[in-house]
């Protein structure tokens, strides 16, 4: 097997309050291999954003990276220097925010941002750039590229402007693309707009990709595998066909049957997990799923499950359900 | 109106803004103005859940609130049951709810507002309600900001139960909540409809919430209602292009075939809709006729549509 674009190992985050560290990520372990698209899912306050933000090294006070190894294509991050980072992210790491204002500068014409960020990362004349940057706008779908070239962010809608999020994470052809939730403030028929289109241009460029979302619909069509996530740590990874088909974790299952679908016969159902997932600095001892769990038992409250390695499927349960065969 | 009609929308239009400029007011010139809801009707009927579905920006929360009384419509009539008590849950839980108020004040309002309990009885009362919801009597004494998305709509939920409505408007009440918390306040939501027969008009653009949640659905396009029929038959024999486009919009859960399918073309421009059958300029379908002339909206079957074929579209794609 060739060298993981990106290696996470041990990865640990935590946030200090009133002097005392929480927990925020735990352990987190992962790999994408080239070309890979790596699904995080789990919900709201997993530890999904932060995993991203702390792959590129933007975690900021109250919040503090303790332990972990980051390695791009063979490269230690966490090793880096402010400075040397700087140029790591934009250039061989692209990242889509949530809320595409993140990534753009409100009183910057579209076109000077995109220009600048090749720019600053490619050696292009200025010609070159503004070549490109239309180019770019062409790629993502947006009609008259000119008009948008010179446009103003609040000029274009929700949609159009997370088109042009997509192209400035790509411009500088990265090794990696972290997208963060880039659909889901959108509704069903932009978001199959943006998947078609990131879909597209992962086929095209190979980039790997990170992909952060709660839909497990979005996981469904787009991941190769996934990374589930909870209360800080990864509970399960599992090829895509592999999770949806026979997921081993009770908390995977559970996220499942969450989701409204039709059953076998057509009938709708949903079922919900009782209870909530434990904030910061309220994990229970044990498997932090424990007090939600039907199958848990005394070693779930005692002990904590590990997660034995990043490759194939794997569940932290010491009662996994039983793996079904998928055809 | 019947006894067992709820709410009747006849033809109901809403035009937004239209106060003429200065260049518009020199030449006479009538301002442009936006048509976010166009001839809709429909009727709710006592103990029934009425979706409506739609893409963001087709008109769905501007019917919500003509519906709930809070936005006059600038065209047409509603029909409103007298004996009925209404409420209304919003699509933002965050800006919903007071942030000056604490919790046991936000859901005591309806009820000294339609002075439903005695004085007396009202905290006993908010404290039911909390427990209902999933939550303790000790959060009333809390404000909004110290609870999370989900445990906020669980507040605008006692709040509008408070109220004792026999018709609830939902708005998106789900969209912001993350799936987990989405399925325990569908179940919450659920649960009520079965024990208090409530009525209700149910609004989101998630496809399988309203199809767990509708016994009618209602699909919105650009202002207007396209289609309207049982739930079931929206999702299996759709009669509006549109309709059936929606549906294979969002990705299921199925992992083995891949494939997206995104609705060709974008929404036109609202203050400028197409001639003739709003849809056209994306219906894989359309011919002269779409364009010309704007189709009725007709019944068929179980339910009614606003196309000028009535073929079922699977008799069409063979075709
Ligand atoms: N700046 C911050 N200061 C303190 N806590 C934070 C900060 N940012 C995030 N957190 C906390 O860290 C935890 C992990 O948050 P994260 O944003 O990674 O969640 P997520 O899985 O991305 O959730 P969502 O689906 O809501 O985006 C949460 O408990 C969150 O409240
Ligand atoms: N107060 C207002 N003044 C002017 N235009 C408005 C106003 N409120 C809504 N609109 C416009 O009316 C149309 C319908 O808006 P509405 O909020 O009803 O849509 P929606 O279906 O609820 O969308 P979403 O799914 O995004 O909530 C949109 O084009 C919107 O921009
Ligand atoms: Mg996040
Ligand atoms: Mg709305």
């Amino acid at each position: 097997m060739s060298e993981p674009v990106l290696k996470v190992r041990d990865l640990s985050v935590v946030l200090e309050r009133n002097g005392r560290d929480f927990p925020v990520l735990d352990g987190v372990t992962f790999d994408i291999a080239p070309g890979e698209v790596l699904g995080l899912v789990g919900e709201s306050g997993a530890g999904k954003s932060m995993t991203g933000i702390a792959i590129i090294d933007l975690l900021v006070p109250p919040l503090r990276r303790t332990s972990g190894t980051i390695a791009l294509s063979g490269e230690r991050l966490d090793q880096l220097s402010a400075k040397r980072m700087r140029r790591v992210r934009g250039k061989r790491i692209g990242f889509v925010f949530q809320d595409p204002m993140t990534s753009l500068n409100p009183v910057l014409s579209i076109g000077r941002q995109l220009t600048d960020t090749m720019r600053r990362h490619l050696p292009l004349t200025r010609g070159e750039a503004r070549e490109r940057a239309i180019a770019w706008l062409t790629r993502v779908g947006l009609a008259n590229p000119p008009r948008v070239f010179a446009a103003a962010p609040h000029e274009l809608s929700g949609g159009q402007r997370q088109r042009i999020v997509i192209a400035l994470a790509l411009c500088a052809e990265p090794d990696l693309l972290i997208a963060d939730e880039p659909t889901t403030a959108l509704d069903v028929s932009v978001q199959a707009h943006m998947l078609t289109l990131l879909r597209e241009l992962h086929e095209e460029t190979g980039t790997a990709m990170m992909l952060i979302t709660h839909d497990l619909g979005v996981i469904a069509k787009m991941a190769d595998r996934v990374a589930v996530f909870y209360a800080g740590r990864v509970i399960e990874t599992a090829p895509t066909g592999r999770l949806i088909g026979a997921p081993l974790h009770p908390y995977t299952a559970g996220l499942m049957q969450a989701t409204p679908a039709p059953d076998a016969d057509g009938a709708m159902r949903v079922r919900a997990i009782p209870g909530a997932m434990p904030g910061i600095g309220a994990l229970p001892p044990g498997c932090a799923f424990h007090p939600r769990c039907e199958r848990a038992q005394a070693i779930c409250r005692e002990e904590r499950p590990p997660l034995a390695d990043a490759g194939g499927h794997d569940a932290a349960c010491y009662f996994p359900l039983v793996e079904e065969v998928v055809s | 109106m019947s006894l067992d009609d709820v709410l009747i929308l006849n033809a109901v239009s809403k035009a937004y803004g239209g106060r003429a400029s200065m260049i518009e007011k020199a030449f006479g010139r009538r301002p442009k103005g936006l048509q976010a809801v166009r001839e809709v009707s429909f009727t709710i009927r006592k103990g029934e859940v009425m979706g409506l579905v739609g893409e963001s920006g087709c008109g769905k929360s501007t019917i919500a609130r003509m519906a709930a009384g809070l936005l006059a419509p600038t065209g047409g009539e509603i029909g409103r049951n007298a004996a009925m008590r209404e409420q209304m849950i919003f699509q933002d839980p965050f800006s919903s709810l007071n942030p000056r108020w604490r919790v046991r004040d936000i859901v005591a309002e309806p009820i000294r507002t339609h002075r439903l309990r005695p004085k007396k009885a009202i905290d006993e009362r908010v404290a039911e309600l909390l427990r209902q919801v999933g939550l303790s009597p000790e959060d009333g004494a809390k404000f909004p900001q110290a609870f999370s998305g989900g445990q906020r709509q669980r507040i605008s939920i006692a709040r509008a139960l408070a109220g004792e409505p026999d018709f609830l408007i939902l708005d998106e009440p789900t969209s912001a909540l993350d799936v987990s918390v989405q399925a325990q306040i569908l179940d919450l939501l659920r649960g009520f409809q079965a024990e208090l027969h409530l009525t209700s008009l149910f609004i989101t653009h998630n496809l399988p919430v309203v199809r767990l949640m509708a016994d009618r659905i209602g699909v919105v396009y650009l202002g207007e209602l396209v289609e309207l029929a049982p739930t079931e038959t929206i999702f299996h024999r759709p009669r509006h292009p549109y309709t059936r486009l929606l549906i294979d919009a969002a990705p299921d859960l199925d992992a083995t075939d891949r494939s997206l399918h995104p609705i060709p073309g974008d929404l036109p421009d609202p203050s400028d809709p197409p001639s003739g059958c709003v849809f056209r300029t994306r219906c894989p379908f359309a011919n002269e006729r779409c364009a010309a002339e704007r189709p009725e909206l007709r019944t068929v079957e179980t339910g009614q549509v606003r196309c000028h074929y009535d073929l079922d579209l699977s008799q069409r794609a063979a075709a």
